[in-house]
């Protein structure tokens, strides 16, 4: 973050390359997240519900609080720096806009309500599954504005 | 330097995740140990002070590694933050630093010398544990005052 605030680099076309390079990276990590939690936990209420609690029918065994634990842990890692790089170079491109504050409010909030949602979702029941998907797609879609705002003003300017 | 004060939005967001992260990890290791919901977290913590859980070297390694890089980069991310403070002098903050460094280094190793059967009780992991908790949440408190 201290590259990202010193003027000294305000005019640097390699550092206007790098920003570039490394949103594109997480714009794709953002894409592929969606799809890796669609196969651990899924991303419909059935799939959901039958990863967390079983399914007696289809003879599914809920998941490991180890297993669940571990994937939050693992997420809230990833999430920090995820966002933390996203919100260090909006702020530095649009810092005269009045909606940056909210948006990178919300982008550090969804983020770091979706995997406590998941937790609570795992021990309070079904009924919380769906505030998880919600919280979780909110993150990601809102990530997806930053980083394509981001690109715009780096690419397009 | 334009709407510097913006910045403090993530660096105080990223104070409660690593405290969640640290919360989790913390978790997670009681569950490796045997906590579940019969036995209590005093329980287990007792029950690895006498006898830890046996851990082979390809289980230790795989914790360890993920461990080295991310503990590594945490810290690194968060104590970085100390270069801007005016609160704090540098030579705390670098006294404090270093030193969640190298029980970080101590907490992942500790398990090591357990499962080369150097020490026999788990005590040593839980002394590394606990005093990392601790320096990092202290470390983590001179950033947010220095916020």
């Amino acid at each position: 973050m201290k590259f990202l605030v010193t003027k000294d680099l305000a005019h640097s076309t390699l550092l206007t390359y790098l920003m570039s390079a490394v949103v594109f990276a997480i714009l794709l990590y953002i894409g592929l997240d969606v799809i890796l939690h669609a196969y651990i936990i899924g991303l419909d209420r059935s799939s959901i519900e039958a990863t967390l609690f079983g399914d007696e029918v289809n003879f599914i065994e809920p998941i490991l609080i180890d297993s669940l634990l571990l994937q939050v842990h693992i997420d809230l890692f990833m999430t920090l720096f995820a966002i933390l790089i996203l919100a260090s170079i909006y702020i530095r491109l649009y810092a005269n806009k009045a909606m940056t504050k909210w948006v990178v409010h919300l982008l550090f909030l969804f983020g770091m309500l979706a995997p406590v949602m998941l937790m609570l979702a795992y021990f309070t029941g079904p009924s919380l599954s769906m505030i998880w998907l919600i919280t979780f797609m909110i993150w990601h879609f809102l990530a997806l504005f930053v980083a394509m705002m981001i690109l715009k003003k780096l690419l397009f300017k | 330097m334009k709407n510097l004060a913006l910045y403090t939005i993530p660096i105080g967001y990223m104070l409660i995740y690593v405290v969640l992260i640290l919360a989790s990890g913390l978790w997670l290791f009681l569950l490796s140990q045997g906590l579940d919901s019969s036995e209590g977290v005093l329980h287990t913590i007792e029950s690895i002070s006498y006898e830890p859980k046996p851990k082979s070297l390809h289980n230790f390694i795989e914790v360890a590694a993920p461990h080295l890089f991310a503990m590594g980069t945490l810290i690194f991310v968060v104590a970085h933050f100390m270069l801007f403070s005016t609160n704090i002098s540098q030579k705390v903050s670098r006294m404090v630093s270093m030193g969640v460094f190298i029980l970080a280094l101590l907490n992942i190793c500790s398990y090591l010398a357990i499962s080369f059967g150097l020490v026999v009780s788990g005590w040593i992991k839980l002394v590394a544990l606990l005093a990392f908790v601790l320096l990092f949440l202290v470390l983590l408190g001179m950033v947010a005052f220095s916020l």
